[in-house]
């Protein structure tokens, strides 16, 4: 057991009070005086020429401050990485998709600005327009961008070597392939900027973000004002997963407009604007090819996976690499070559979402149980043969220090009895377990550290200041209860200063699941620093060794006599006496290598640590409807340490309704002609708190010894894995493997009758 | 998201209500509960000048028996539908699609059966936002000359999916409509009028001020599927009414199928073929669902979301179990 | 637009507003009365972020006309609360771990609120299904549902309810 006093307990959130009372702000929420209202005037068509924009109509119209144009900016391209800058923030030559930013306006009020917005008249030369990966490779027309060949984005190849020798001593061999639509983040916030410059010319954004240092730096270069100009401040933000990370259009333009006003603007998105012009998550078409011995372990793979990236690159190199680094992660796969290719088309751009990849996951693991019902060994004993371990290095050369893999899957597998169960449900009940691992970072250059400072009031209450940022998943609380107690204090001594531009450091952001190991342990570097401080002072009064101190509930005092002790409060205040501050800082860096990147070089070390997540879901399927229920889900995953076991759950619960209910049951996006047919909450179908299953929580410690008090990656090892045990359920369920997800009614419904047909036959 | 400008009534009777409807017609629309009339609003696919809502108007909220029929005001709340015992006993298909219908937090108070039959017919081409809609030619809904959803149609293929309907329908119900000087009862039969963009018979000076369902010693039964449990509108539902002689025949039944066509579909042919069956008489039952799924197919397009396939074959799925649940509550009646 | 000016009762309070015909009470309270609490998430009565109460009833203040809401007594989630004294059912869900974004949080309140008041021991269905219409992308419910059951009523093997002293 822990001596920790804060870590490791059931803590309610900090936050939590505003937000029961309705005071949270979140950007739609602020108000500043003078403040005018911004819209976007969006391309209605998927591939288009733009040839003329007359704003004279809309510029006269009363109330109107404001337009802006492509002509208004200096058309610079912006992308994620160099060789990905391809998308400005208002189109000059052409739109790319149905949504794609041609104008800007900004009204006295919102009826005004749309107004305005049918005002502006933009002439247009339709471009032939491609909407499938396949068809969009093969097209001979106009490419979506001129310098991106056969419209493939990226190309993301990794190669062991030796997997065609492998595949030849393979005793058995198997190829399918799984397809997936789109799917869509749905945030409860839908997304809105608010941007003013002050007195001193400095840029100050309010917006939803996944770190907003990665906001920050492209508005810099887009104004060409220095980077401490830019003030990205903290805000209540309603939901990111992955999904909020890069800087949005809507940012530049927001900014652009009060510019030209001088006045504080505000865009608030409708719901639509937020599925269609954020980000989506990718439609994948992927082949896995498997050779394994007769024992079921895998010799050789082959993957080849076609995503539909959109009109933009986005996170594209990383996009089209993650789903198959979380296999890679999650099994042992002796050789493996994997080609993933990104490529455009004239939809909404795709970008990270928390299940990126549910086809590709939930594909392999439904080959690995075809493999393991040919060879005759169960589910989970073929896992246990693949799985990752402790002390490996991955296909890609990433060393893997802390894992329990294996104990998630027999802690899940106990706990749900699908032992027991597996072969003697009655039929059309079924049971399938998913197992997955997601990485705890992304190698980010200069962005990969986190660096906190903190400072002591003369109360005896600190100041901590991150750059991490809160999404709504708990990093704030996540932070307090870590400097607290380092320090020695109560959760209600910390006031936390974090995700502003002006006054944290830069910070990786919360999209590479790296906050509490990366900006988290800056904290706790920063806390010890400071409590030397305190030491130090106390030490002297009480007559011991600084070594022989601990803080706790307020006091220093010393370990083997804890009756002889000092208010912080007092130790703060005679530091003050004798001119002597305290404060400190403390930064966490990871070590990967600093040579790996996504394309030219996918191998070395990746991240520090890695989570490992099993999920094992029942299911009963109405063989007349296809409607699935679920009666119960067992999650499992190796977090490292449990810094807040109650926050944790909230995590793996949010993740089985979100991979698992929605992911592989009812959410995708259909179209029609490059237009979104279900852009909206009524027509996309997210999970109910009437639907969701009974779900049991199981948290595994494998203490990473990197990672702050061994913590790393959690909840979204259950997303993915969630995907996996859903669609493995229902297979069982109904003696058919899937191969299209998610697994709506009317694709198991087809799935019986055509097995019952082979059957009769 | 905003609604358009437009002038806002509220007359204290139903008179009242009846002058403005004859001053202002084709200007006014009539305001229930909104959760329909309003999104549509929003969207930009109807903008009246003029609001006349109906929130004065207590007398339209009402449940009631007279003699053989039961009476219910256009205004009812479906909550209240749904706790109305008699309702739940003499008319289940209406209280089980009730049930149905959205989510509590939108029944409980602000949803009207009213409003609930005289919803607009959807299609996912139609129901969009406004930028939605621009950059491609109009629908024949929209006022133009094209169906996304079924090539070369030369109308709107747009679906009914009032639950309500569905099974009032098959509850044999009729509206009372009012109007200046005037009052008409039509059966749901007719007023339904198959047309895609003005899919019943109301003009748009009348008012709808009663439902009236006939009793006749029939059970009733409404089944439907909808991607979740709540919230959604059905993909494919069916109403059902079996009644029963002394002898556990059938005498008379009616079939009715929502959300597959333009407006719900009586299978006069189909439930027809009842008459004269057992009420244990399964095979017939399987039989008159197919042959269900056989009518109802042919109505349908792939405009609400689930495959086409999918939606007719499920036809035979939900007229089944509705006859089943209908004819078991006969038995049960009967014992 | 001309304006027309009413008075709404609003956490038991009279508040006097101008509100065009087709302001929506959700535009009234957060534009014209700061009372920001209520959310707009999808805009046409799915999402439920925008619930307030009505004469104790959960509605969706998107979809309601502001001018219709005159003569009903109003409770947003800023009433819930006493002054600083938080409701069993707020304290419940800080307790439980209830809120994630807490962008859905008011809307789930308010709906909560109003099942709690007619049924103080709900069960586990009854809660699931008066929480329908709230959607929540965040947290599964689970621990949304826990709270509204425990509210008022702590559970002993709950090791998140809090006795009260």
């Amino acid at each position: 057991m822990s001596d920790y006093t804060i870590i490791g307990k059931r803590m309610p959130r900090v936050d939590s009070r505003a937000k029961v009372m309705g005071k949270a702000k979140f950007t739609a929420d602020l108000k500043l005086p003078g403040m005018l209202v911004g819209k976007i005037k969006r391309s209605p068509h998927a591939h288009a020429r733009i040839l003329d924009i007359d704003t004279s109509k809309a510029l006269a119209l009363p109330g109107v401050k404001a337009v802006v144009t492509g002509k208004d900016t200096n058309g610079t391209k912006w992308g994620v990485f160099a060789y990905t800058r391809d998308q400005q923030f208002i189109q000059v030559e052409k739109a790319r998709y149905i949504g794609d930013e041609v104008a800007g306006v900004a009204a006295v009020d919102e009826e005004t600005a749309l107004k305005a917005l049918d005002l502006i008249e933009v002439e247009y030369e339709q471009l032939p327009a491609v909407f499938d990966p396949m068809e969009a490779m093969a097209s001979k027309t106009e490419l979506i961008h001129e310098d991106f060949p056969d419209n493939i984005n990226v190309h993301v190849n990794i190669d062991t070597g030796n997997v065609d020798e492998n595949f030849e001593k393979a005793y058995y061999v198997r190829e399918d392939t799984f397809v997936a639509p789109e799917e869509s983040y749905f945030q409860a916030e839908p997304y809105a900027v608010m941007a003013r410059f002050d007195h001193e010319d400095c840029l100050e954004v309010f917006c939803p973000n996944g770190g907003p240092h990665m906001k920050s730096k492209p508005l810099s270069n887009a104004f060409k004002i220095p980077l401490h100009k830019v003030k990205i401040k903290k805000v209540a933000i309603g939901g990111a997963f992955g999904g909020r990370s890069e800087i949005c259009p809507a940012d530049y333009i927001c900014a652009l407009l009060a510019k030209k006003t001088g006045k504080p603007v505000k865009i608030e998105f409708t719901r639509e604007e937020n599925t269609i012009a954020t980000r989506q998550g990718h439609a994948m078409i992927t082949t896995h090819k498997t050779g394994v011995d007769k024992d079921g372990r895998v010799l050789a793979r082959e993957t080849t996976c076609y995503m539909d990236g959109g009109a933009y690159s986005s996170t594209g190199p990383i996009a089209a690499s993650v789903p198959f680094l979380s296999m890679e992660q999650a099994y042992r796969m002796g050789s493996v070559r994997y080609n993933g290719y990104r490529v455009y088309t004239n939809k909404p751009i795709r970008g990270m979402i928390r299940v990126h990849g549910r086809g590709f996951a939930a594909g392999l693991d439904t080959q690995l149980d075809m493999i393991a019902d040919h060879l005759g060994i169960d589910p989970v004993e073929i896992r246990l043969r693949n799985s990752r371990q402790p002390g490996d290095y991955t296909s890609t050369k990433s060393f893997v220090s802390s894992c329990a893999m294996d104990e998630t899957i027999l802690k899940a597998v106990k706990k749900s009895g699908f032992k027991e169960k597996w072969g003697k449900l009655p039929p059309f009940h079924g049971i399938g377990i998913g197992t997955n691992s997601v990485q705890t970072g992304f190698p980010m250059g200069i962005r990969g550290g986190s660096q906190s400072f903190i400072k002591f009031n003369e109360d005896g209450e600190a100041t901590v200041m991150s750059g991490v940022v809160d999404n709504g998943q708990g990093n704030d609380n996540m932070l307090v209860q870590i400097a607290a107690e380092e320090l020695g204090l109560l959760p209600e001594d910390i006031h936390l200063v974090s995700a502003d531009t002006e006054t944290t450091s830069s910070d990786p952001g919360s999209y590479s699941q790296v906050s509490t190991f990366v900006g988290g342990h800056a904290v706790k570097i920063a806390a010890r620093n400071c409590r030397e401080k305190l030491f130090k002072v106390a030490a002297k009064v009480l007559k011991v060794g600084p070594e022989k101190l601990a803080a706790r509930n307020r006091l220093i005092f010393v370990k083997d006599d804890p009756e002889k002790s000092i208010t912080i409060k007092k130790v703060v205040r005679i530091s003050l006496l004798n001119f002597n501050s305290v404060n400190a800082e403390g930064g966490y860096w990871p070590e990967v290598d600093m040579k790996r990147e996504w394309v030219k070089n996918p191998y070395g070390q990746m991240c520090e640590a890695f989570s490992f997540g099993t999920t094992i879901v029942e299911v009963k399927v109405d063989p007349e409807t296809g409607k699935v229920d679920v009666l119960e889900v067992t999650a499992a995953q190796d977090v490292g340490y449990a810094l807040n076991p109650l926050v944790l759950e909230g995590q793996f619960e949010g993740s089985v309704a979100m991979g698992g209910q929605g992911g592989m049951l009812t959410e995708y996006h259909e179209w029609k002609d490059g237009r979104c047919i279900n852009p909206t909450m009524l027509d996309y179908k997210l999970p109910l708190a009437c639907d969701m299953p009974k779900i049991n929580n199981i948290i595994v410690e494998s203490v990473d010894p990197k990672g702050p008090y061994g913590a790393k990656e959690a909840g979204m090892s259950i997303a993915m894995s969630a995907a996996q045990g859903y669609s493995a359920a229902v297979s069982n369920a109904i003696g058919v493997y899937m191969d299209s997800f998610p697994l709506t009614p009317d694709k198991i419904l087809l799935a019986i009758k055509e097995k019952n047909e082979k059957n009769q036959s | 998201m905003r609604l358009p400008r437009f002038e806002y009534l509220e007359p204290g009777s139903i008179k009242e209500a009846c002058d403005l409807l004859s001053t202002h017609g084709d200007d006014a629309k009539i305001l229930a509960g909104g959760t329909d009339l309003l999104v549509r609003m929003k969207k930009g696919l109807l903008k009246p000048k003029i609001i006349i809502s109906l929130k004065a108007l207590k007398e339209l909220s009402y449940i009631k028996k007279e003699d053989s029929y039961i009476k219910i005001g256009a205004k009812t709340p479906i909550a209240d539908i749904i706790a109305s015992d008699l309702i739940q006993k003499e008319a289940k298909a209406l209280a089980s699609s009730c049930e149905k219908t959205g989510a509590v937090t939108i029944q409980h108070y602000r949803g009207t059966i009213g409003g609930n039959i005289l919803q607009d017919n959807r299609c996912h081409h139609y129901n969009q936002s406004a930028f939605h809609r621009s950059g491609r030619q109009a629908c024949h809904k929209d006022g133009g000359k094209i169906c996304y959803a079924r090539d070369e149609s030369d109308r709107c293929n747009s679906t009914c999916q009032s639950d309500g309907a569905t099974a009032l329908m098959a509850l044999n119900a009729a509206v009372t409509l009012v109007k200046k000087d005037k009052k008409r009862t039509i059966d749901l039969v007719n007023f339904y009028s198959n047309d895609g963009i003005m899919p019943h018979a109301m003009e748009p000076n009348e008012l709808l001020k009663e439902i009236i369902i006939p009793l006749k010693g029939a059970k009733s039964a409404y089944h439907r599927l909808a991607c979740r449990s709540a919230i959604d509108y059905p993909i494919v539902c069916a109403g059902v009414l079996i009644k029963p002689d002394r002898k556990n025949k059938i005498r008379d039944a009616r079939i009715v199928v929502g959300a597959m066509g333009r407006s719900p579909l009586f299978l006069a042919k189909v439930s027809s073929s009842l008459k004269g069956k057992s009420i244990n008489d399964t095979n017939a039952f399987k039989k008159a669902s197919r042959a269900s799924m056989d009518s109802a197919a042919a109505f349908a397009v792939h405009n609400i979301g689930a495959s086409l396939e999918y939606r007719c074959q499920m036809v035979s799925t939900m007229v089944f179990r509705a006859l089943e649940e209908a004819a078991r509550s006969a038995i049960k009646a009967e014992q | 637009m001309k304006k027309i000016k009413i008075t709404l009762d609003i956490n038991d309070k009279p508040f006097e507003v101008f509100a065009a015909p087709n302001n929506t009470l959700l535009e009234v309270l957060r534009d014209e009365l700061d009372l920001t609490g209520s959310k707009e998430s999808c805009g046409e009565g799915v999402c439920g972020s925008c619930t307030v109460q009505m004469d104790g009833r959960p509605v969706r203040s998107c979809l309601t006309l502001a001018l219709e809401a005159r003569g009903c007594k109003i409770k947003t989630v800023e009433g819930l609360a006493d002054g600083d004294e938080l409701s069993d059912l707020q304290e419940s869900f800080i307790d439980h771990g209830a809120v994630q974004c807490g962008f859905c949080t008011p809307g789930m309140l308010m709906s909560a609120d109003a099942l709690l008041k007619e049924n103080p021991e709900p069960d586990e269905k009854t809660i699931r299904k008066a929480l329908a219409g709230n959607i929540c992308r965040c947290t599964g419910y689970a621990k949304i549902v826990e709270a509204v059951a425990h509210a008022g009523n702590p559970r002993e093997h709950c090791p998140d309810c809090k006795t009260k002293e």
